[in-house]
């Protein structure tokens, strides 16, 4: 075979074009070209090429029922994509993929493509990036493999609090103690709880956090973890105004043995608003009082 | 026969006659009959030992020890005193051999020993400046409590010195304990949490070895399958019998080759 890529690509796109000399397209021909052609392409640095011919090869793979196949070399593509920077065909790329592979019944490859979509797209596109998010976590729940949900989870809620959109950080760690739960993974369970406690602390949501707390110790296994008793510590400086205490909770080592984001909102918790809480607490009971 | 040898012998011969010895056996049986001699011996001997103990204190660095062994000089100390009276019954006994003089002086002898005892140091100071301070106080306590303040203050103050010095170490000791504990309960934490997580992680590996179990399974008899078809294959090759036609027929085209090149040329 000819060792440039271009030939090896003009002579696979001969190959599967239909003319009048040829009736059906050679498909296995075709593909092992362009695989190789890619793989020329992808020595000499030319990335976009090889993105191209890699997208041929896995569409070949496909038609030739090869679904697994098929999947890695869009998997390829999607890299390169990244490499160039291309994002919605990254993302397109690897939704493909994903597609493949749940053709081929592997749920955790698919889960595992959308991941590295969503990774990718972090920083670019962080709305894109939490649907993949939540796209790959609802394949492995489907398949019955929540824990390796897990990371995704955190990843997700990751993406929310850099977004600073709170409420949705909370309710995917509040999912991701769902998941726990049906795993009997009690620490990752309490550790969620706590997170989002927090996080509601920090978006200054005393109430939001109380009855996120109260719904939280229904669950045995919360109830009876250091989580919640670092929790009601939390919430007690809170409600009494104990900036002291609620830093020293802060630093406690049951927060640092949880995510770097969340220990970053627990140390800067304090977020001003304590003394306005307790003077509401005082005014509260002045009506009392007076009436 | 040498010095040494020479020695030993009389040594021995010594100890055989020993109980020939007049002066000796005077003297055993005058701590034989005399029983408060004996007793007067042993005390001796124990508020000297007790003495001693007292100086060890004194030298000893280590606070713990030094309680120890105040505690036992005092005990000791406690035992004395409870067998002086014996001792004083024993003084007043008339033994035989023995004069008027020695006999007074027995008695003070015993008189002065609860003194002696007393005055052996266990680690309360100011024992008999205490005593005649305490003494009118002790015989009023019974009827009035807080008569001597002021004489409180006076013995609370001389007594504070050393006890606020314990107490500063007690707790410079307990600050130092607690700061220890501190670390070692974070260390605990962080190991717990690590235990858990890796709980959790291999909770996590447990079905994905199943399934490689089960796919190096299949891939294993796969492979048995393919191992004995290619051995069968092989061996179907290699017969040689097929070997033999093969080489026979091969020398029959090269003939012909070899006629024909030889025609055309």
């Amino acid at each position: 075979m000819s060792s440039d890529p271009d030939k090896m690509m003009s002579k696979a796109d001969k190959m599967t074009k239909l003319t009048l000399t040829r009736w059906s397209a050679d498909w296995r021909g075709a593909t092992e070209l362009y695989e190789q052609a890619a793989n020329g392409f992808r020595a000499s640095n030319k990335y976009e090429k090889a993105k191209v011919a890699l997208e041929k090869a896995s569409k070949g793979q496909e038609v030739q029922a090869s679904p697994w196949d098929a999947a890695k070399h869009m998997e390829s593509a999607a890299a390169l994509a990244q490499k160039l920077s291309i994002w919605n065909e990254v993302a397109d790329f690897y939704r493909k993929a994903s597609e493949l592979y749940t053709e081929c019944g592997r749920a955790q490859p698919a889960s595992d493509a959308l991941g590295k979509a969503a990774r990718a797209l972090e920083d670019v596109k962080p709305d894109d990036a939490i649907q993949l998010y939540t796209d790959a976590c609802e394949i492995l729940e489907e398949d019955g493999r929540d824990q390796m949900a897990f990371d995704l989870y955190r990843a997700c809620a990751n993406v929310y609090i850099k977004l600073e959109k709170f409420t949705d950080a909370a309710t995917f760690f509040l999912r991701l103690g769902v998941a726990a739960d049906k795993c009997d993974a009690t620490n990752s369970q309490c550790k969620a709880y706590l997170s989002a406690i927090i996080v509601y602390l920090y978006a200054h949501d005393l109430k939001q956090a109380e009855k996120c707390y109260n719904d939280c110790s229904q669950i045995d296994a919360f109830l009876k973890s250091d989580q919640s008793r670092s929790a009601s510590r939390l919430l007690t400086a809170y409600n009494e105004g104990d900036i002291e205490e609620i830093k020293k909770v802060a630093s406690s080592s049951t927060v640092s043995n949880l995510d770097h984001s969340i220990i970053k909102l627990a140390r800067k918790l304090p977020t001003g608003d304590v003394t306005a809480i307790q003077m509401n607490a005082n005014d509260d009971l002045d009506e009392d009082d007076l009436t | 026969m040498t010095v040494i040898d020479l020695l030993t012998r009389v040594d021995s011969i010594c100890k055989k006659y020993d109980k020939y010895d007049v002066d000796k056996q005077r003297e055993a049986n005058i701590s034989g009959d005399d029983a408060f001699a004996r007793f007067y011996g042993d005390f001796e001997t124990q508020i000297e030992t007790a003495l001693e103990k007292a100086e060890l204190v004194t030298k000893e660095k280590n606070r713990a020890a030094a309680v120890a062994m105040n505690a036992e000089i005092r005990r000791t100390k406690g035992r004395l005193a409870e067998e002086v009276p014996k001792l004083q019954r024993l003084a007043v006994k008339k033994v035989k051999g023995l004069t008027t003089e020695e006999l007074a002086a027995r008695n003070d002898l015993v008189l002065a020993l609860p003194a002696r005892i007393e005055a052996i140091p266990d680690g309360t100071p100011g024992g008999p400046k205490n005593t005649s301070a305490w003494a009118p106080s002790t015989t009023s306590r019974p009827d009035i409590k807080f008569d001597s303040d002021g004489r409180f203050d006076d013995d609370y103050f001389q007594e504070s010195h050393e006890s606020s010095q314990f107490r500063q170490e007690y707790e410079m000791r307990k600050i130092k304990q607690e700061q220890g504990l501190d670390m070692i309960s974070e260390g605990l934490d962080a190991l717990k949490n690590m235990a858990s997580d890796m709980n959790e992680e291999l909770d996590r590996q447990v079905p994905l070895m199943d399934e490689i179990d089960t796919k190096v399974d299949r891939a294993t008899s796969d492979l048995k399958n393919t191992n004995v078809r290619l051995k069968d294959t092989v061996n179907q090759l290699r017969s040689s019998r097929n070997f033999c036609i093969d080489i026979v027929l091969l020398c029959i085209v090269l003939g012909i080759a070899a006629y024909l090149y030889n025609v055309l040329k």
